[in-house]
């Protein structure tokens, strides 16, 4: 384990960095140290808490991500492309629609809304003969598709100054993090990423096939289960926290995995913290690329990620 | 991206509400010769020929319907959008129809469009009809009364828009004189709470609030409705925040939390039909805000 202890120096080292120039820069000059309260509070009140909240969501993201790529056996899998994101995204639309600005309905309608589009999928997807890999993933498109179709609805009965924050939100968009929201997602990160990382030996078994893993004495359905739940709590805390930042669950884990192979022990913990970097640069680069104006960092994600993923896939 | 366009298209995307009472049968023969026909330049600088006799017409924005109704020519009016809601009378009913379709099915003289980017194939489809289009560009205060008088000419009735105009150019003029010599105040324009959007350099309602004795800390910045970091507004520190008031956007932003304008309780939210649409009301948004701002130079004397 020598290898994944240097993994985890080089990782940690890579986040620190992020985190201090995430800190540094920002549309204003704000030190902690300054005598004047206005620096101060832009630094505590509103950079210190985006920087985490981003740090956060992005581990989110990543970790489901590896997690259910090894669960599916697909490197396509994310929670995108699951269904899980959009779950999250119209339960929050709901509570923001029906509970107004009760702060505590979003996260949990979010969750309720990402388990509740793991449990169709898995339901869609499953048959008398078990589980199939190709049934699975196009279930996962149909509720993608189906969820999607929902929140257009939905965005277009809304009045167009609500329509104009949801539109925003759905690219993704960490403008308005909060220190509860920062407690609420880490807390949330921290358990899937126990939970996620717990489950890495017996999804290395899963992958040689699921024949093989119930022979090697693991009990495949539970681990689907906790995998699932696990991943939609994490998911739904992100959207509810920072709306649908694309594609971190695709491209963490397929860089970490170029990196240091596919052992989950390694690819799923080190993902969070892959994923947390990336999402901290994304958003300093959202935050200070046409200051004082700000793109949503969804936006900047998908930039960086789709063409990374197009050389990936043409690399392999 | 330009909220209040955005809003505009998304009107003309979705919706247009057709009619009511009036018969549809054709209006205006198809007869260009000289003498009934003129030449009007629109926004865009093209030459729209128009019928001398306008009698059917319609708009596809909001501050175009409450612009036809301020200088007299309601009664032409025979289609507009759902988020015509002013005057009263401009609600034409709710059918909900593909916009081209009924546009042509309404058979009107003239369309009126709001500048917008995605009209030029939408012109183009309605040129092949033998429809014109009229666009309107209003971009400052000044825009609003010249399209005033340029639609009043348009529908035949230039001498009520003229006196339209002039009444608000009384109203605007009272306005200035009541401020003038005040201190200029620091106005931070909120567009939407959050994410935070606010008035950039190319939005008009800089120059409301600068006629109401208020100079908007925001207008330096490119764009119409730029999204703005919290953390410039929270430095921006203004001496008073002015809502555009809409569903979502009540409120100041966090970050304006411990700014000069929350603690001494200069908030003030403007309906944002009367603040954000380029239209006759924008008088009534300029009175209110000069109010809030210097309440002292219209108390009785």
């Amino acid at each position: 384990m020598k290898r994944a202890a240097k993994i985890v120096v080089i990782l940690l080292a890579v986040l620190s960095a992020a985190v201090a120039a995430a800190l540094l820069f920002g549309a204003e000059w704000a030190s902690p140290f300054s005598q004047d309260p206005g620096q101060r509070a832009i630094f505590f009140d509103i950079r210190l808490p985006r920087v985490l909240l981003g740090a956060c969501v992005g581990a989110s993201l990543a970790v489901a991500g590896a997690a259910l790529q090894a669960l599916l056996r697909n490197p396509l899998a994310e929670p995108y492309l699951l269904g899980v994101s959009n779950g999250a995204a119209l339960g929050t639309m709901l509570a923001f629609v029906v509970f107004g600005n009760y702060v505590f309905a979003r996260p949990l309608l979010a969750f309720a809304g990402a388990a509740a589009a793991s449990v169709l999928v898995y339901s869609l997807a499953k048959t008398r003969a078990g589980m199939n890999v190709e049934r699975l993933v196009l279930s996962g498109v149909i509720v993608t598709t189906f969820l999607s179709s929902v929140i257009i609805m939905l965005t277009t009965l809304l009045d167009a100054a609500r329509l104009r924050s949801f539109t925003f939100w759905l690219l993704g968009d960490l403008s308005q993090a909060t220190w509860s929201g920062v407690y609420l997602s880490f807390g949330a990160a921290v358990i899937a990423t126990i939970i996620l990382t717990s489950q890495a030996r017996a999804l290395n078994l899963m992958m040689l096939g699921e024949r093989d893993a119930v022979d090697f004495g693991v009990e495949v359905g539970r681990v689907r289960l906790v995998v699932f739940g696990a991943s939609s709590l994490v998911v739904g805390a992100a959207v509810a926290a920072s709306g649908a930042v694309g594609y971190v669950g695709l491209i963490v884990p397929h860089l970490l995995r170029l990196a240091v192979g596919s052992d989950n022990r390694i690819v799923v913990p080190m993902s969070a913290i892959a994923g947390a970097a990336f999402v901290v640069l994304a958003d300093l680069a959202a935050r200070v690329a046409i200051a004082p104006r700000e793109l949503p960092v969804g936006a900047i994600t998908a930039l960086l990620g789709a063409p990374l993923f197009v050389y990936l896939l043409r690399k392999n | 991206m330009r909220f209040s366009k955005f809003k505009r298209l998304v009107g003309f995307a979705l919706v247009l509400v057709a009619i009511a009472g009036s018969s549809c049968r054709p209006s205006s023969t198809d007869d260009s010769s000289a003498s009934n026909t003129r030449i009007f330049k629109d926004a865009l600088g093209r030459d729209v020929s128009l019928p001398r006799d306008v009698k059917r017409v319609v708009s596809l924005a909001p501050n175009l319907t409450e612009i036809i109704y301020a200088v007299g020519g309601g009664d032409k009016l025979v289609g507009d959008t759902t988020y015509c809601d002013f005057p009263e009378a401009a609600k034409f009913g709710d059918t909900m129809n593909p916009i081209l379709e009924s546009i042509i099915a309404l058979h009107p003289d003239v369309v009126f469009v709001s500048t917008a980017s995605q009209i030029e194939a939408f012109m183009r489809t309605l040129a092949v009809r033998n429809i014109a289009v009229y666009v309107v560009d209003s971009k400052s205060v000044k825009d609003v009364l010249v399209s005033m008088i340029t639609i009043g000419d348009i529908l035949g009735t230039k001498s009520e828009a003229q006196s339209a105009v002039a009444g608000l150019e009384r109203r605007i003029d009272l306005v200035r004189s009541s401020v003038n010599g005040r201190p200029i105040r620091r106005v931070f324009i909120q567009i939407s709470k959050e994410p935070l959007f606010t008035a950039g350099h190319d939005a008009y309602m800089n120059e409301a609030v600068r006629i109401a004795g208020g100079d908007s800390v925001t207008s330096g910045i490119p764009g119409a409705y730029p999204n703005l970091s919290r953390e410039t507004a929270l430095k921006l520190d203004p001496d008073a925040i002015v809502i555009s008031d809409n569903e979502g956007n009540h409120e100041p932003n966090s970050a304006f939390a411990n700014s000069a304008a929350v603690k001494n309780g200069e908030v003030f939210r403007i309906n944002a039909d009367l603040f954000s649409r380029p239209g006759p009301r924008v008088v009534d948004a300029i009175e209110l805000i000069a109010r809030d701002l210097h309440p002292e130079a219209f108390e009785p004397k």
